[in-house]
């Protein structure tokens, strides 16, 4: 399903995708006033603004709308986070969302105008460690700058192979050069 | 070198030489020009037939205005192009282009006999003409017309190109490159702006491109070009387009940008796309699309040979070919002079300026004598004559009171005319701005823009190059400003020769009033001036009436040319001034833009998304027919060796309703409802009543509209006192799940109850039939199988597989059933374990189509089958499900509308047809009487109908009028061929007592 | 494409990432049982149709994912002003215009 080039070319090559590695993926939604008991279930604190990132070692959270936020953390731990937030007395909702997803990672000197083939936003003004939902072409996404040239890039499961066919399109366009 | 390319002019690449062909004649020409400069070049000027009279037609301009070359382009399979301006196409070595609308060729036309007839053909024939005999139109008229009239023929094959888009963000956008606009990025670029600038042009330049005579700061035009094309791509922040025309201009400053990436090269690179659609959204515009030279109305103003004089002037200088020998020039306007003296300096004989104003400056008349050129000023030109080229034309005098007098005939090969200049005020016009008459200019001009825009040079009636700069500094500095980035404007001093005085003309006084003489007006489609003056006494008044009465304005090009001269022309008919007759609307696209450009990658694979489960691949491998549902392809059915449709499905009911089948229903919408107020939420927008339900339990939901009639369904199961498993049907789920948030966000944001789509983070395999437990059994960890700890409608979490399960026991069929959810990534692997712990049950495969005859048989509906949005619960005979003691819910207060109360309403039934073996067609009406006439009164329609094989018989479901009390009466289906008889029964055909379920 | 300026997002984004909802201020009666017939079909069905400065709502939904209050120019299809759900109607001189 998943057509990448292969690595070694990324010297040669303006722009490489591969999908990321798994993560244990939750969506929290709770009052933002209580953040801060959410943050200490989590073990990071939350972040305070829609498209703000936090991370702390491999965990990290984003916010998305004004009550509600994606926590990631390693696979194995996936469990004991759940658990964490059974005991947290502030009502809240905590959904498992990583098998539903599918993420990439689109990185390299053309990465933003890739995916500006297909998605509205100025992803170059976007800034790096910044986060947002946003559509490329029918998909909806998740989509998080982890820096100038490195993109994540999530959809639901089932809209991977279009995503994935459009941007191995894309990539052939932008390495013909015109 | 051809006889009509100039040694000393031009841009063109003379080193290479490129090959082409025109109706499979051979030429060339070189790299620079485009198709119609080398066809000029080799004194080709009959390019076309006109599109009513078929005359013959040749280059009335040098640009995309061009309303007469059009031509056909084939680039190999399914990549032929008709209706391209060969005045904008580059030329590449192999080049293949053919005339249109000429049979069987261009000299020799058949058609053209349409312009003897021409009186027949006037303004509105289409309306007056054919009204008679009624019939006539369809079999008669149309088809000799279609025939007859019209530009190329389509492309019949697939479109073989690729074409992209992409979005773009920049402070200032730029549209044009001509001086002006060149100025303007050059300001704005140097302020620190992100600029961007596109012309629809190979080179960017625009005017400087044929102006070989005027300097800027001290050097040639050409070098300024040069120099500032130079400067701008060294910055790094600015992005210039060539190629590249701006097609639309849409709200708040997004500009849509038509690229051609590859059509004037012979070979392209793979992966290049043919086109890319650029959205482009600036904070700051900057128009500087430059002005369109405006015809003269006069007879025989069309004949091949006539042209722009401007249009000359660029074939001259910029490409290097003289378009005659002979050039009479006539104008009313004094470019037309410049153009007059550069050919004449070029070696081309000019025996006469003729200008129809009575005196022009003393400079052009001084240069025109030293040049030896004769001029006649107050003078008309009253028709042209030679048969697929000009080759003379007659002169008149203008008389004291306007009158023309005795003609002169003048021979010339070519014939260049000038009525003045035409603002470009298109997208300033897309953009809604509105628009100024200037009495001055006779043109209307940009006003009071309604967007972040500015206009800049000649497309502000702004004619000189020094104007051109200093409009384009102005405009190109202020926006950036407005943009955030001040800085030093530039200055630039041009040096420049050219005069830029003329007056307006509607049409030129004719000597001649014979009903054969055409004026024309609109090339492309054939408008005369007569036309225009017949439409005005016949009674139309608006310009937009007028323009679709005679169609002038109405071709491809849009009236590019001839919009301004319709409406002087109108106005002089009316008696009114211009103003007040009105200005038709320009819209998008400026010119013609292929559906592929639109499309961008929406095509084959990636014409639209197509959703597949975790378990579509072991469909795929095990030969399933797939069906569309929403925008999931779902497996129909699986056809063993060469069984039909109906063979197959067949055999998996059998295998289900006699031993198991399983079903991948993944796509099934679930959302997860959690908080403490989750039941009183539920409790609020389903009918249902959800307090009692305890954890570990399931219920089905329905979900109405305000209205009170039915939106979804689907098994809701409480997993834990604050968490309920809801599903929905595959269509509804993102509507139920933004039902869900807008009364959560909007109408009780008091509850603490929040939701989210875990559709696609469970896959699901419904088990269903007498075996289904015992395949489970085995594998299943945690849960309790047995009916007395998981009975029907139970739901529980264990493991399978090692693997989170999600189990319900709810079934669809009437059977003993399963659903299995377990995380996507799994679905596959569970799948294909159940599949092998199933076989010694002879576990069957089934699909969508099996799933719908079995629920049928039991009378379950399916939301958009049985409903339609006028459905209640009661019509459906789902009245059971309301929570009777809840004191509201959505929809509850809808069901006690008048019309929802009021009797004969359509209500759910069963039909068996008399005939066994006969299935109905769904969406067939139903009468009471098939004996009464047409129109017969229709009390119903059949929603579902299937061949049962557990009845061994067709069964169907139904909405009829009062159905429920029509039970055991005959209703008859009448069809093309037949009338059928059934008899209304209940919904559930098939063990109606429900023993099944409990396996 | 129209920019919408999204009040929780407090950012100008794309107009394809929302959806639009309808009129504004159209509130679920408390308890629409006491509605009479009329006053429950004009809930349902009938709707201002302004010409001008109307009042609907919008869904950020391929964002935020919050519904939010608008005031659009149907004419000129021009935003005046977007506001929160739950906060009143900017009057005329509070809005961008």
């Amino acid at each position: 399903m998943l057509k990448t080039l292969d690595p070694l070319d990324t010297a040669v090559l303006p722009l490489r995708v591969a999908p990321a590695p798994a993560l244990a993926r939750f969506t929290l939604r709770i009052d933002p006033a209580s953040r801060s008991m959410a943050g200490q279930a989590f073990g990071v604190s939350l972040p305070e603004r829609i498209g703000a990132l936090s991370q702390e070692g491999d965990r990290r959270a984003v916010q998305l709308g004004p009550d509600e936020w994606v926590l990631y953390a390693p696979e194995a731990e996936g469990q004991a986070l759940a658990g964490r937030f059974r005991s947290l007395a502030e009502p809240h909702s905590l959904v498992a969302t990583g098998d539903r997803e599918l993420a990439f990672l689109v990185e390299g000197a053309r990465a933003a105008t890739a995916l500006m083939a297909a998605c509205p936003l100025d992803l170059d003004a976007m800034a790096a460690g910044t986060a947002t939902r946003t559509v490329f072409d029918k998909v909806a996404i998740l989509l998080v700058k982890e820096s100038g040239e490195r993109f994540r890039v999530e959809c639901w499961r089932s809209f991977a192979p279009h995503l994935v066919g459009l941007l191995a399109v894309i990539e052939r366009e932008l390495a013909a050069g015109l | 070198m051809s006889r009509f390319r100039v040694a000393d002019r031009g841009r063109i690449e003379r080193s290479r030489t490129l090959s082409f062909t025109f109706d499979g004649q051979r030429y060339q020409g070189h790299p620079g020009d485009t198709l119609a400069s080398a066809l000029l070049a080799n004194g080709v000027h009959l390019v076309g037939r006109s599109f009513k009279y078929h005359r013959p037609r040749g280059f009335l301009a040098a640009g995309s205005e061009e309303p007469n070359a059009l031509v056909g382009v084939d680039r190999g399979p399914g990549r032929y192009e008709p209706n391209t301006r060969a005045t904008v196409l580059e030329l590449f070595e192999g080049l293949k282009a053919t005339s249109q609308n000429r049979w069987p060729s261009l000299s020799l036309d058949v058609g053209a006999v349409n312009d003897a007839l021409g009186p027949l053909f006037t303004a509105g024939f289409y309306y007056k003409t054919f009204m008679w005999p009624k019939g006539f139109w369809n079999k008669v008229y149309e088809p000799v017309i279609r025939h007859a009239a019209g530009l190329g023929r389509a492309p019949d094959k697939a479109d073989a190109d690729t074409y992209a888009s992409r979005y773009a963000h920049c402070d200032v956008l730029v549209v044009g490159a001509g001086p002006a606009g060149l100025a303007a990025a050059l300001a704005s670029a140097r302020a620190g702006a992100k600029v961007m600038v596109a012309d629809e042009g190979a080179e960017m330049g625009g005017a400087l491109l044929s102006d070989l005579s005027s300097r800027v700061d001290g050097v040639p035009a050409s070098q300024w070009l040069a120099d500032t094309l130079d400067e701008l791509a060294s910055l790094g922040t600015v992005t210039l387009l060539p190629r590249t025309t701006a097609i639309g201009y849409y709200h708040q400053n997004m500009v849509g940008l038509c690229q051609r990436v590859t059509d004037h090269l012979a070979n392209a690179p793979s992966g290049a796309p043919r086109e890319r659609l650029w959205r482009v959204r600036a904070s700051q515009v900057v128009l500087a699309q430059g002005a369109i030279e405006k015809p003269l109305v006069f007879a025989g103003n069309d004949r091949p040979g006539v042209m722009l004089a401007g249009a000359a002037r660029t074939y001259l200088n910029r490409y290097g070919v003289k378009v005659g020998e002979r050039a009479l020039v006539v104008t009313a306007h004094d470019s037309a002079w410049e153009a007059a003296f550069d050919l004449k300096q070029a070696g081309i004989a000019v025996p006469a300026i003729l200008d129809t104003r009575r005196a022009v400056s003393d400079a052009l008349l001084a240069k025109a004598s030293a040049l030896g050129i004769e001029t006649l000023l107050g003078w008309t030109v009253s028709g042209t004559a030679g048969r697929l080229r000009v080759s003379s034309a007659t002169v008149n005098p203008l008389g004291p009171s306007g009158k023309p007098g005795a003609g002169r005939r003048i021979d010339c090969d070519c014939v260049l005319m000038s009525g003045g200049w035409t603002p470009s005020v298109h997208l300033f016009s897309h953009s809604m701005g509105k628009l100024e008459w200037s009495e001055a200019l006779q043109a209307y001009l940009p006003g009071e823009p309604r967007e972040a825009l500015r206009c800049a040079g000649a497309g502000t009636g702004v004619f000189t190059l020094q104007g051109a700069l200093e409009t384009g500094v102005e405009a190109g500095a202020a926006a950036a400003r407005d943009a955030g980035f001040a800085g030093d404007a530039p200055r630039f001093a041009a040096q420049e020769e050219a005069a830029s005085a003329g007056e307006a003309k509607a049409d030129l006084p004719s000597a001649s009033g014979s009903a054969y003489a055409k004026a024309f007006v609109d090339f492309q489609n054939d408008v005369t001036a007569k036309d225009v003056r017949l439409a005005v006494r016949e009674g139309f008044r608006s310009i937009e009436h007028i323009k679709r009465y005679t169609t002038t304005g109405m071709a491809t090009d849009q009236g590019k040319t001839s919009n301004i001269n319709g409406l002087a022309i109108a106005s002089g008919a009316l008696g009114k001034p211009v103003p007040q007759v009105g200005l038709t609307t320009f819209r998008p696209p400026f010119t013609p833009t292929t559906f592929g450009a639109f499309i961008g990658y929406a095509k084959g694979e990636l014409f639209d998304v197509t959703r597949k489960t975790p378990i579509d691949s072991w469909a795929e491998r095990n030969r399933a027919v797939f069906e569309p549902v929403a925008l999931w392809r779902r497996a129909r059915y699986f056809p063993k060796g060469g069984e039909s449709m109906e063979e197959a499905v067949r055999r998996e009911c059998r295998a289900t309703r006699s031993s198991v089948g399983i079903f991948d229903a993944s796509t099934l919408g679930k959302i997860e409802v959690v908080g403490p107020d989750a039941a009183e939420f539920l409790n609020r927008l389903y009918v249902n009543a959800w307090t009692k339900l305890a954890p570990g339990r399931c219920r089905y939901g329905l979900l109405l509209g305000e209205d009170g009639f039915i939106r979804d369904d689907g098994v809701v199961g409480r997993l834990a006192q604050d968490r309920f498993h809801v599903t929905t049907t595959t269509g509804g789920a993102p509507r139920v799940l933004s039902i869900m948030e807008d009364y959560l966000q909007t109408e009780w944001p008091d509850l603490k109850v929040w939701v989210t789509s875990t559709t696609e983070e469970w896959a699901v395999i419904a088990l269903n039939g007498p075996d289904a437990r015992r395949v489970l059994e085995g594998l299943v960890e945690g849960i309790d199988l047995s009916p007395e700890a998981f009975p029907h409608m139970a739901v529980a979490e264990g493991t399978i597989m090692g693997l989170p399960l999600r189990l319900f026991r709810v079934s669809f069929t009437g059977e003993l059933g399963f659903e299995v959810n377990v995380p996507a990534r799994h679905g596959l692997a569970v799948w294909e374990r159940l599949i092998e712990a199933g076989r010694p049950y002879g576990i069957c495969p089934y699909g969508t189509e099996t799933m719908h005859v079995l629920r049928a048989e039991k009378g379950y509906i399916i939301v958009g089958q049985e409903t339609d949005g006028t459905v209640t619960p009661g019509d459906a005979g789902l009245g059971w499900a309301i929570g009777k003691a809840k004191p509201d819910f959505v929809g509850k207060r809808g069901l006690a509308r008048p019309d929802l109360v009021a009797s004969g309403r359509r209500q759910l039934v069963g039909l068996l047809t008399d005939d066994p073996g006969h299935v109905l067609e769904e969406g067939a009406q139903i009468v009471l009487d098939p004996a009464q006439s047409v129109p017969m009164k229709m009390v119903g329609h059949v929603t579902s109908s299937y061949w049962s094989e557990a009845l061994g018989r067709s069964i169907a479901l139904a909405l009829v009028e009062n159905g429920q009390a029509l039970h055991g009466a005959t209703v008859h289906v009448p069809m093309p061929d037949a009338t059928f008889t059934a008899q209304v029964a209940g919904t559930v055909f098939y063990d109606p007592k429900g023993e099944r379920l409990n396996g | 494409m129209l920019l919408i300026r999204c009040p929780y997002c407090e950012a100008d984004r794309p107009e394809v990432e929302f959806t639009y909802a309808g009129e504004a201020h159209i509130a679920r009666p408390p308890d629409p049982s006491t509605l009479s017939d009329d006053a429950f079909r004009d809930f349902l069905y009938v709707r201002s149709n302004t010409r001008g400065l109307f009042a609907e709502r919008w869904r950020h939904a391929h964002g935020c994912g919050r519904f939010f209050n608008a005031l659009r120019e149907t004419v000129s299809d021009k935003f005046a002003a977007t506001y929160k759900v739950g906060e009143a109607r900017p009057a005329p001189e509070e809005t961008s215009r």
